[in-house]
């Protein structure tokens, strides 16, 4: 099983990406920020307990490498537990880390522009900022996984207001939907909870569980032009699409194939290319828990596993970026 | 029953100790009020045990979900031990991953390492019997002992000679033939995509996209169904019946019942002395033999015959074993209360138990760890010491807070002899030597009779630098 649906909305097109802890690759990747004029960023977290690889890696959708930027460590430019990303309309990318509790700027060439956040529980406050995202006016959105809230902010930094107190629990995810709305990956309840612009508690998608339309620790959650849903079900290592009145439509195991970067490896390294061949990495295996996505997708390469983030470009594509596979795997929508 | 004296805490931090990872004072008497047997249940039988969970780590520790290189596999058990109100499930991995050591260096896949302990977790305190023939699948032992390269007509003999030697019967009591048609009997015992999982594992790639878990494959045509003679029995045996032979022995039972006796009760010398030196209790190993074969084998069955029993309960084996520098770091963190949310620290804790010699999932040789006195060196020493005093000395953790505060909370702890009676209760109700309470009384004297935070804290650094607090 790879694909259950009601209606096809999207279909699998290629995999971006290779496990490299340095330079043209991806480690631990957690977000990929769809930037101007097709170049993507992609941020990787990295190991914590070695000071390489913390880093966003520049391509494109056709696998050109731009080079990286930003380095594991506290000084400017520096991260610990870099976690997520977005842009704001003059192409500059937001960078949020959960162990620094604050927010790092570049420009689209990767220079550092600025830092800001401070730890704490009060307004403007962050603890464990995590998903990030902006609005059409440049606002920033911040779930602050720890004080159970958004919070919003202006473009330099200004607390704006705070949403989802009393009502979200450890968010992960965040984005705003093309109508204004607010959804948000409920991580602690299992949920995608949907505010309006004005931060009011809207509806809520999805309830915990496995099945179709179910959700487990969703992490990021992002919204089409026509209203649809899409939802990193994390905690069942799938991707679900869902209606703009949540309705289930579509379920997603990972299809994933070999990148160019893979597939460049592999040709390198003939001999792992070549007993690779010979390997069925889709065979009916005998799992400790079958029940388990996370103990299934160890095994089955091309399955999502660790989906942390999903985004769309103005293209009709949706990109899925999987943590422990190191790589983007591409869909369409149809 | 309702348990209410200091006699009877003594006897559950002694069992919480051995069983677990220690107690704080306020569990302690949560669990007085239960009683000796219903704790002793309590632990045996924990169902859905509960802990930080792989949910809330694997959404901040993002290696310890794909578990690529040495260390997390480590990391996210230590995160267990110290969490989980199951603490004798950990202490069964522990024992367990002692006795039948896998090391990442040969296997270079922290996932399925965790998954050996994780298949420890499921059947460590079941029947023995499953849990052999659970190993003898082990992806990672099929690996860290060859058993993919043990062919029909062309046998490997590691896995065999290690599975009687190390894992059940010990040595003495098999011959050279005996591994040789254990090893006939696991042909076939491999893993799937053989040549392309090894080679990925000599090479230590992660390309393109990660580790793939392995899982067991067994292979038919590579068996050999051959007529086997194995310790006296004859027959067309696959590697379930030289399991169940193995555990018909005596020998077998006494092996186990001695290594339990080692990891619970008292030290006993290294395994490879045994041969030579009888045990230290033959009684206590007599009685675990016999619950062994009355249990049909079940290690649960043994556990609670142990720490019912009166070799058990006897004050005169209390603090004498050497905490393992696993034991010794939980133990210290579970005190502290770090651990209320995944936190970078936890990398640097499990560090500390390196430095302290022993990196879980890394043991030393297929031996496992030497327990017992060897824990302790010079350089070892200092860092146990360090470490606990240090974790201590930190009062802005909630743990370290709730004990200083139990300390002050004692209106009559002033005096250096009362002031040292809190703070050794506070840690655990630990009880010392005269030796160890003068020291301690010396240094609560310094400072004259005027209590405070900082004076209660560095009596527990002090107290932890105990060589009671340092053992269990």
């Amino acid at each position: 099983m790879t694909t259950i649906q009601k209606t096809e909305l999207l279909r699998y097109d290629f995999t971006l990406g290779l496990s490299a802890m340095e330079g043209r690759g991806f480690y631990y990747p957690t977000d990929t920020v769809i930037g101007d004029n097709g170049r993507l960023y992609v941020v990787n977290r990295s190991l914590e307990s070695v000071d390489r690889g913390v880093r966003v890696t520049m391509c494109d959708l056709d696998s050109e490498y731009y080079g990286t930027f930003g380095s594991y460590g506290e000084g400017d430019g520096q991260f610990v537990w870099l976690t997520s990303g977005a842009k704001d309309s003059e192409g500059r990318i937001f960078l949020t880390d959960e162990y620094l509790h604050r927010i790092t700027t570049f420009d689209a060439d990767g220079n550092f522009l600025r830092v800001w956040g401070t730890h704490g529980s009060s307004e403007g406050e962050l603890d464990g900022p995590c998903g990030i995202t902006l609005d059409a006016d440049d606002n920033i959105y911040v779930s602050d996984t720890y004080n159970n809230r958004v919070q919003k902010f202006t473009s330099d930094g200004v607390f704006l207001a705070e949403i989802g107190k009393g009502v979200l629990s450890m968010p992960w995810g965040v984005n705003v939907a093309p109508c204004g709305d607010v959804y948000v990956a409920d991580w602690g309840n299992d949920r995608i909870a949907r505010f309006t612009g004005d931060g009011e508690f809207a509806a809520a998608y999805g309830e915990p569980g496995r099945g179709e339309g179910q959700l487990v620790k969703p992490a990021s959650v992002a919204v089409d032009a026509d209203g649809n849903v899409y939802v990193a079900d994390w905690g069942n290592e799938r991707v679900q699409a869902f209606d703009d009145d949540g309705n289930f439509v579509q379920l997603l195991r990972g299809e994933a194939t070999l990148s160019k970067w893979a597939i460049n490896f592999l040709s390198i390294n003939r001999e792992e290319g070549e007993a690779r061949t010979r390997a069925d990495l889709e065979r009916d295996i005998d799992f400790f828990d079958a029940a388990d996505p996370h103990e299934v997708s160890s095994h089955i390469e091309k399955f999502f596993w660790a989906p942390m983030s999903v985004a769309l470009d103005g293209e009709g594509r949706l990109f899925v970026t999987e943590s422990n596979r190191h790589r983007v795997q591409v869909y369409r929508i149809i | 029953m309702v348990v209410d004296t200091k006699r009877d805490l003594k006897l559950l931090a002694h069992l919480m100790r051995r069983a677990g990872f220690g107690a704080t004072r306020a569990e302690l008497e949560t669990l007085a009020e239960q009683g000796y047997d219903a704790v002793l249940d309590g632990l045996l039988e924990t169902q859905n045990p509960q802990w930080m969970g792989d949910y809330m780590v694997r959404r901040f520790h993002h290696e310890q979900s794909g578990m690529m290189g040495p260390r997390a596999s480590g990391e996210n058990w230590l995160y267990r031990m110290v969490t989980t109100n199951a603490p004798l499930q950990e202490k069964m991995c522990l024992f367990w991953h002692s006795i039948f050591a896998t090391g990442y260096p040969k296997v270079i896949h922290g996932k399925v390492l965790w998954n050996q302990i994780r298949m420890f977790r499921k059947h460590g305190l079941g029947n023995f019997k499953s849990l052999l023939v659970e190993l003898s699948r082990d992806p990672a032992m099929i690996v860290w002992l060859d058993n993919y390269d043990n062919h029909k007509g062309a046998i490997n003999e590691n896995y065999g000679r290690e599975l009687l030697e190390l894992f059940s019967l010990g040595v003495g009591h098999y011959s050279e033939d005996d591994i040789q048609e254990a090893s006939r009997a696991f042909t076939g015992w491999t893993i799937g995509n053989t040549e392309y999982m090894v080679l990925r594992s000599e090479r230590d790639s992660d390309w393109p996209y990660g580790r793939i878990s392995w899982h067991f494959d067994y292979r038919p045509e590579d068996h050999d169904d051959g007529e086997k003679t194995f310790l006296g029995q004859t027959g067309n045996f696959n590697g379930e019946d030289i399991v169940d032979i193995i555990c018909q022995q005596e020998a077998t039972a006494q092996f186990i019942a001695r290594h339990m006796y080692h990891f619970f009760v008292a030290d006993e010398p290294p395994v490879p002395a045994w041969p030579y030196t009888p045990p230290r209790d033959e009684e206590a190993i007599r009685t675990l033999v016999g619950t062994y074969f009355d249990s049909g084998y079940d290690i649960r069955a043994m556990l609670r015959t142990l720490f019912t029993s009166n070799f058990f309960k006897n004050e005169g084996i209390r603090y004498d074993k050497v905490k393992s520098p696993a034991e010794l770091v939980a133990g210290v963190l579970r005190l502290t209360g770090e651990f209320d949310r995944p936190r970078r620290e936890i990398m640097d804790r499990a560090l500390q138990m390196n430095f302290m010699g022993q990196m879980l999932n890394n043991p030393p040789s297929v031996e496992g760890w030497h327990q017992g006195a060897e824990w302790v060196d010079t350089g070892t020493l200092v860092e146990r010491v360090n470490f606990a005093s240090e974790q201590f000395g930190d009062v802005s953790k909630s743990g370290v807070k709730a004990m200083i505060d139990g300390v002050m909370a004692d209106e009559y702890a002033i005096s250096p002899a009362r002031l040292v009676d809190a703070c050794l209760d506070q840690i655990g109700v630990i009880e010392v030597s005269d030796e160890t309470r003068d020291a301690l009384e010396r240094f609560a004297a310094q400072t004259g009779e005027e209590r405070t935070r900082g004076k209660v804290a560095n009596m527990l650094r002090l107290a932890a630098a105990t060589q009671e607090f340092q053992r269990s």
